[in-house]
């Protein structure tokens, strides 16, 4: 598993989308179904219930008769009568005709009936129904308009109009029990639905992770990496795609690698086939120079020649060779703890750079753990440079700087010389091998190589080195290596 | 002038050194192949061998160890990979010192003089046979004996240890031991030292693991004794 | 942040379709819902014995009632026309002019305790009420009262106590002329399915073209 910073479950992470996903698909479905069937059952216990009341208050009221004008005496016991046959619940009958007023019950009038139900019952002589909650109690109210027959074939509203008001107290009984039934099974299937949600969110979440890994593993070098493919979703294509991509990857990679090896093992082999015949050769520059004082001007001229650029060649093929060394990685840091100020000292001395044409800072107790060849080759690459290429005099300026807290104590050596300096389009370039500063100057008596090397034997000491222009004018090289000083070091 | 035996596969580097060295005045035999250097080596009775590494047939490795197993002829290595596992092999082997081909007769010349030069120690007026535990240390007549046996050192070991012990209980360091002993310069390859102090070791010491004679401090280099 | 905007809103979307779909829990309210025809009683009514007659219920509609005329021979002296043919025995219903009469003649008592009332002037002793079959199936009655200033409500009595009069269904275009001379037609149109409309206001026709010469009185 990854670091813990990794595995903390993320609070708007993939896997709680999927969830989240699933569980409110789960609940819309659910909840629809659940509120569909409730609607559904609602409406047809509610209808059932309205449709027989009114139907038959409709019946009761057909089969009684009424004077016109309806009298108010006797009319009560009418109403009551009507009353008693109530279905499919005990209802009160309220009559209303002119100015009369006559219940069954207590109260001539109601208080349930509303205004839109009687000036319905008032405009059109149709029944009517309402359903009313009043006080928390649902009451059906039923206003049936009367007519009678004039002819066989001819109705007349009567103005009698005659009210119902039946309470629901058994339909919302019934109701409420289906919301209760509802809800039991809706919260339950959302409960299940987390289930499968969460094999779900895992299905999908382990190629992910998978796929997360694998991208890992290809970043930190292992380009073999490949991801096991599953099924034929759409994550196993990603899955394959990957697989092709990282294939592709790894071919030419390695074809790249491949190429570089050749061409680096090419320059390795040439430099190599050139040393045994050179070893000959300069083993006899010797002889050459020797006899050519005897020889005629032209033929001395001639060997003279052969031989200047014999020992040229060596030079030239030994820098290739090194620089071969530091492309496959075979240079090795042989380090040594070495007094630095003595090293450079004694780097000076053996190049016979002893004049003021070099000036030397360097304070003494520097104790440092360096490759004294490597090293060498460092600072004598530098000085060289800084004499072939700036003006002397060249200062050797030796220095120890704390770093950041933690990081080690940097060791800085600065070769700085007193020319013209280093122009801005020649700065990025100046540790490239064979890069000429001066177009114009064809050859010079370095290998084209100096900088390169140098470069190459900082960085095997894990330094830096920068080349830049003093403010007072010249070039200057700093070098800093990290300071290893260790209590018992070998 | 010291006779010098050249044993190389390469007919342009042998002809090439045998001519520069000759004309320095040195009276040198050359040999293509190891078993013809060895079969030369008893009738010439060289001073010092110049052996090449990559041999055919017989290896340069194998004819120093050769030579080591019965005669502490100074012997110097040519090589002409600056293959560092090869110069170490060839140091374990027994070599004196080695040189990186291309080399100018001159460096090649220097090399041999140093490695046959004997130590100076006239000025130290010190008597000529010291005593060190179990090591006597004869600085004319040039042998070291230890318990009375005889020891057979190479002439890089036995300067070695005369420069050491020259100086009891100083510690030098691998740069300084190469500039007196190899007569090498400051910054030249450091395994020289340590592969010499190793076979030193190996010859000198009771237990190579916790050493008495040649001690090393760690950082700074190698000292002798205290016993 | 924006990923977090959308699933609020996704989130709210689906809120505000579940929660109509629940529709509140329970029994709802529901508006005045119009269920079947009206109930159609017995009221006994017999055209020949009996006459309708409507008067004004207190909400401003018409109420038909039905009314026994006592006596029917208290009219007959201003009955024409159709009188001799008027006899207890026959099976001829009763004459329009003395259902306009009775009309006239106001609210009984027990309509009045049902808090019907009339519109319409009362009956001036003597006047006379004159019914004329038009052919088209129109009846012409002459009022013995102006109609100017008369609203309504009383124009509406009189239509349909006279249409249903004259009519079982009460299908007649009624024509009434004032002393005046203002003549209006229309017909009642308070059968639930006799007209299109359910409207309670008959079809009134203003015509005035023709001066009527004043009711002859007798």
């Amino acid at each position: 598993m990854s670091g813990g910073e990794r595995s903390r479950v993320r609070v708007f992470g993939l896997r709680t989308r999927l969830l989240f996903a699933f569980l409110l698909v789960a609940a819309v479905s659910a909840g629809t179904t659940a509120a569909l069937t409730y609607r559904e059952a609602r409406t047809a216990v509610l209808k059932t219930a309205q449709d027989t009341a009114v139907t038959s208050f409709r019946e009761q009221v057909q089969l009684t008769g009424f004077s016109l004008p309806v009298r108010g005496e006797g009319l009560e016991d009418v109403l009551r009568d009507l009353a008693r046959k109530s279905k499919p619940h005990p209802w009160v009958v309220f009559a209303e005709y002119g100015s009369l007023r006559a219940s069954s019950g207590e109260n001539p009038v109601s208080t349930v009936i509303t205004p839109e139900l009687r000036s319905a019952a008032r405009a059109n002589p149709r029944g009517a129904f309402e359903r009313v909650v009043k006080d928390g109690v649902p009451y059906l109210t039923i206003a049936m308009p009367t007519v009678f027959k004039t002819s066989p074939d001819s109705v007349l509203p009567s103005g009698l109009v005659l009210y119902a008001v039946m309470r629901m107290t058994d339909e919302q009984i019934t109701i409420d029990a289906l919301l209760m039934a509802a809800r039991d099974g809706a919260l339950p299937g959302l409960a299940v639905a987390l289930i499968p949600g969460l094999l779900a969110a895992r299905s999908v979440l382990r190629p992910v992770r998978e796929l997360r890994q694998a991208a890992r593993s290809m970043g930190s070098g292992r380009l073999d990496t490949r991801i096991v493919v599953r099924g034929s979703d759409e994550l196993a294509d990603l899955a394959r795609t990957f697989n092709e991509s990282t294939g592709q990857l790894e071919r030419s990679v390695r074809e790249l690698r491949e190429a570089e090896e050749r061409a680096r093992r090419f320059a390795s082999d040439v430099s190599h086939e050139l040393r045994t015949p050179l070893a000959g050769m300069l083993a006899v520059t010797e002889v050459l120079d020797e006899d050519a004082d005897g020889l005629d001007a032209d033929t001395a001229r001639a060997v003279r020649l052969v031989s200047a650029e014999t020992g040229k060649l060596a030079v030239l093929v030994e820098d290739l060779m090194e620089i071969s060394r530091f492309d496959a990685r075979a240079a090795e840091l042989n380090a040594d703890e070495v007094d630095v100020a003595e090293a450079i000292r004694n780097t000076l001395q053996n190049r016979h750079w002893t004049d003021d044409r070099v000036r030397t800072e360097l304070p003494d107790g520097i104790r440092a753990r360096l490759d004294p060849r490597r090293f060498d080759v460092v600072i004598a690459n530098l000085v060289g440079n800084a004499l072939k290429h700036g003006d002397a005099p060249v200062t050797v300026r030796l220095r120890t700087e704390a770093g950041a807290p933690g990081s080690p104590v940097l060791l800085i050596t600065e070769v700085a010389d007193s020319g013209p300096g280093l122009q801005p389009a020649v700065l990025p370039h100046i540790f490239d091998r064979f890069y000429k500063a001066d177009a114009a100057r064809t050859r010079s008596a370095g290998s084209g190589l100096g900088l390169a090397i140098t470069l190459e034997n900082v960085k095997l000491h894990g330094g830096t080195i920068h080349a830049g222009n003093r403010p007072e004018g010249g070039a200057v090289f700093a070098v800093e290596i990290p300071l290893h000083v260790e209590g018992a070091g070998g | 002038m010291p006779r010098v035996l050249l044993i190389e596969d390469d007919p342009s580097v042998r002809e090439g050194v045998e001519l520069g060295l000759r004309r320095r005045g040195h009276e040198v035999r050359a040999a293509a192949t190891g078993e013809a250097g060895l079969a030369a080596m008893a009738e010439f009775r060289p001073d010092l061998l110049l052996l090449d590494l990559m041999l055919p047939g017989m290896n340069g490795v194998q004819v120093c160890r050769q030579v080591r197993d019965h005669s502490q002829l100074p012997i110097i290595m040519l090589t002409a990979r600056g293959d560092d596992f090869d110069v170490v092999i060839g140091l374990e082997a027994g070599a004196d010192d080695y040189i990186v081909k291309p080399a100018r007769p001159e460096v090649i010349e220097a090399r041999i003089r140093a490695v046959l030069r004997r130590i100076d120690d006239s000025g130290s007026g010190r008597p000529a046979i010291e005593v060190y535990g179990e090591l006597t240390v004869d600085r004319v007549g040039l042998t070291v004996t230890k318990a009375g046996r005889r020891l057979a050192l190479a002439p890089s070991e036995l300067k070695l240890l005369l420069h050491l012990s020259g100086a009891p209980e100083q510690v030098f360091s691998r740069q300084q031991l190469l500039e007196h002993v190899w007569e090498h310069t400051f910054h030249a390859d450091a395994r020289l030292v340590d592969a010499c102090v190793a076979r030193l070791r190996g010859k000198i010491e009771d237990e190579v693991g916790s050493p008495r004679y040649v001690q090393t401090l760690r950082g700074f280099g190698y000292r002798f004794g205290p016993l | 942040m924006r990923r977090a905007r959308t699933r609020r809103r996704a989130a709210a979307v689906a809120f505000a379709a579940v929660v109509p779909l629940l529709g509140g829990c329970g029994i709802q309210e529901t508006d005045a819902i119009e269920a079947g025809g009206p109930a159609s009683f017995q009221a006994f009514f017999d055209r020949n014995q009996e006459i309708l007659l409507f008067f004004r219920s207190p909400d401003g509609g018409l109420s038909p009632v039905i009314r026994t005329p006592p006596d029917s021979s208290v009219f007959d002296g201003y009955v024409e026309g159709a009188g001799e043919e008027n006899t207890d025995d026959t099976a001829e219903p009763i004459p329009t002019e003395k259902a306009v009469l009775a009309l006239l003649g106001g609210p009984a008592k027990e309509d009045r305790a049902a808090g019907l009332s009339t519109s319409l002037p009362a009956a001036l002793p003597g006047g006379s009420v004159k019914v004329e079959l038009l052919p088209g199936g129109r009846v012409a009655t002459l009022l013995p009262f102006f109609l100017e200033g008369l609203d309504t409500t009383a124009l509406r009595q009189l239509t349909c106590t006279i249409a249903y009069s004259q009519d079982a269904e009460g299908q007649v275009v009624v024509e009434l002329t004032g002393q005046d001379g203002v003549s209006r037609s229309g017909t009642c149109g308070l059968a639930p399915n006799s007209t299109g409309s359910t409207g309670n206001t008959p079809e009134e026709t203003e015509t005035r073209a023709r001066p009527t010469p004043p009711a002859t009185t007798g």
